[in-house]
C-alpha cells in the first residue's frame, strides 16, 4: 500500500518525467550580473561619444568620469541585487530592500551637490526642452540595459517579480544617467533631480512593469489555474 | 526529515539527472510543505493541491537551486508564491462552480425532450473542468468571452474554444443516452 503523504503521486511523477532533463544551476547572482559589465560601458559612453564631454574643467577626469563610473558600479550592484532577488529562498528583508532603493538616490544626490559645489552651471533658456533632453535621452539608453536585466532575472525564478524589477529598473537607470552625466553640464540641482533622477525612476517603473508583466505571462504558460488535482485524473490538459 | 546536506546532494543529483533523487525529496519535504500550505489554506483538499503545484514549480525552476544553500528555504519561497498565486488567481476568475448538480439549469420545456435535467447535470459534470467552466460561464452565466478569457487569464480564443470543446463533449455525452432511452 503506497503512502500518498511521502509517495511522488503518479500524475505528478508523470508531468515531471514528460520534460525532464539535467540542467546546470544557475551561477551567483553576482557572477551574472557581471554580465551586465559591456552594456554598463556601452551605456557609460554612448551619450558622450554621440555628443560630446561636458566642458567642466572644475570638476576634472575624477569629477566628470570617476564619479559616473562609480554610478555605474552602483549600478551593477543593484542589478546583482534584483538578481539575487529573483531567486526563490534569497529574497532580501525589507530594510535590505529599502537599503537597496535608497543607495541609489543617496549616489545620486551626493554626486549631483559634490558637482553643483565643484562647478555650478545653471540653466537659464529653455529650461522644459534641455530637461526633457535629458530625461528622454537618460530614460532610452536605460532601456536595453533594463531588457538585458529582465532577460536575466526572468530565467531565475523572481517571487517577488515587483521588487525585482523595480531593482533592475534601478540599477539600469544609474547606469544610463551615469552615461549621460558625462554629456550633460548642467549641474543645477533643479535639472539634475527633474530631469536626470526623474529617468531614473521612469526606468525603475518600467522594470517593475516589466518584471510583473513577464511573472503573469509564465503563470499563463504554467498555469496555476489548472493545477493537479491530488487524485484526480487529468489527461485533459490540452487547453 | 532527511538533514539538510542529504537534501542538497539530492537535489544536486535532480538537477544533474538523475529522476528518481525526486522521490526522496518528496517523501523528506512533502510533509513541512503540506504542514505549511495547510497553515496558509486552512484546507486540507487545497493544500494537497498546493503541494503538488509547488512540486511542479520546484521541477521547473530547479536550475535556480544552489547546492551551496539549505533546500527548505528555497523550497518554502515557491511554496509560498504557489500560494500567493493560487490566491491572486482566485480573485482574477468569475465564480464557476463545480458542483454542477447545484446549478438551476434554464432548460426550455421544449428541450426538455431532448434530455432530461438531470441528464444534463450529470454529462454536465462528466465535461472536462476547463471546458465545463467556460461552457457554463458562457451559456448559463452570460458571460461573453471576452470576459472569461480575462478573468481566466487566457486568450479569447482559447475561452472560446474551450466552451466549443465543452458543447461537443457535452452532446457527445448525451447522445447515447438519447439512443438508449427508446430501447429501455
Amino acid at each position: 500500500m503506497t503512502n500518498t503523504a511521502t509517495n511522488l503521486p503518479d500524475d505528478l511523477r508523470a508531468r515531471l518525467a514528460a520534460d525532464f532533463e539535467p540542467v546546470r544551476a544557475l551561477r551567483s547572482p553576482w557572477a551574472r550580473a557581471l554580465s551586465i559589465l559591456p552594456l554598463a560601458i556601452v551605456a557609460l559612453i554612448a551619450a558622450p561619444v554621440a555628443f560630446d564631454v561636458r566642458p567642466d574643467a572644475n570638476l576634472g577626469w575624477l569629477g566628470v568620469w570617476g564619479l559616473s563610473i562609480a554610478q555605474s558600479l552602483i549600478g551593477v550592484l543593484v542589478i546583482g541585487a534584483a538578481l539575487r532577488e529573483s531567486i526563490p529562498g534569497r529574497d532580501w528583508s525589507r530594510a535590505a530592500i529599502a537599503l537597496w532603493l535608497a543607495l541609489p538616490v543617496v549616489a545620486i544626490l551626493a554626486i549631483t551637490v559634490f558637482s553643483w559645489e565643484a562647478s555650478p552651471m545653471s540653466l537659464r533658456a529653455q529650461w522644459w526642452l534641455v530637461g526633457g533632453i535629458c530625461f528622454a535621452g537618460s530614460a532610452a539608453t536605460a532601456l536595453p540595459v533594463v531588457a538585458l536585466s529582465s532577460i536575466l532575472a526572468s530565467r531565475a525564478y523572481p517571487t517577488r517579480p515587483l521588487i525585482a524589477g523595480s531593482l533592475l529598473g534601478l540599477g539600469a537607470g544609474l547606469m544610463a544617467d551615469a552615461g549621460w552625466r558625462i554629456f550633460c553640464h548642467f549641474s543645477e540641482p533643479a535639472h539634475v533631480l527633474s530631469a536626470h533622477l526623474a529617468a531614473v525612476i521612469m526606468s525603475t517603473i518600467i522594470g517593475a512593469m516589466a518584471a510583473v508583466r513577464d511573472s503573469r505571462l509564465r503563470g499563463e504558460k504554467h498555469p496555476l489555474h489548472e493545477p493537479i488535482r491530488a487524485g484526480s485524473d487529468h489527461r485533459d490538459r490540452s487547453e | 526529515m532527511a538533514d539538510d546536506l542529504r537534501l542538497r546532494e539530492l537535489m544536486r543529483e535532480y538537477q544533474s539527472g538523475r529522476f528518481e533523487a525526486f522521490d526522496e525529496i518528496y517523501a523528506s519535504i512533502a510533509p513541512a510543505l503540506r504542514r505549511y500550505v495547510l497553515s496558509q489554506s486552512r484546507d486540507a483538499a487545497k493544500a494537497d493541491d498546493l503541494v503538488q503545484e509547488t512540486f511542479l514549480q520546484m521541477h521547473r525552476a530547479r536550475h535556480t537551486y544552489d547546492p551551496s544553500y539549505p533546500l527548505m528555504p528555497w523550497a518554502m519561497a515557491i511554496a509560498r508564491h504557489v500560494w500567493l498565486m493560487d490566491r491572486r488567481m482566485l480573485s482574477r476568475r468569475p465564480w464557476a462552480p463545480d458542483d454542477v448538480t447545484a446549478i438551476e439549469l434554464p432548460v426550455k420545456g421544449e428541450a426538455a425532450s431532448f434530455a432530461e435535467r438531470a441528464d444534463v447535470r450529470r454529462a454536465l459534470g462528466q465535461v472536462a473542468p476547463a471546458r465545463r467552466h467556460a461552457l457554463i460561464q458562457h451559456h448559463l452565466l452570460g458571460f461573453s468571452f471576452k470576459e472569461i478569457a480575462e478573468r481566466a487569464g487566457i486568450a479569447e480564443t482559447a475561452a472560446k474554444l474551450r466552451s466549443s470543446r465543452g458543447m461537443a463533449q457535452l452532446r457527445a455525452l448525451l447522445k447515447p443516452q438519447k439512443a438508449q432511452k427508446p430501447q429501455q
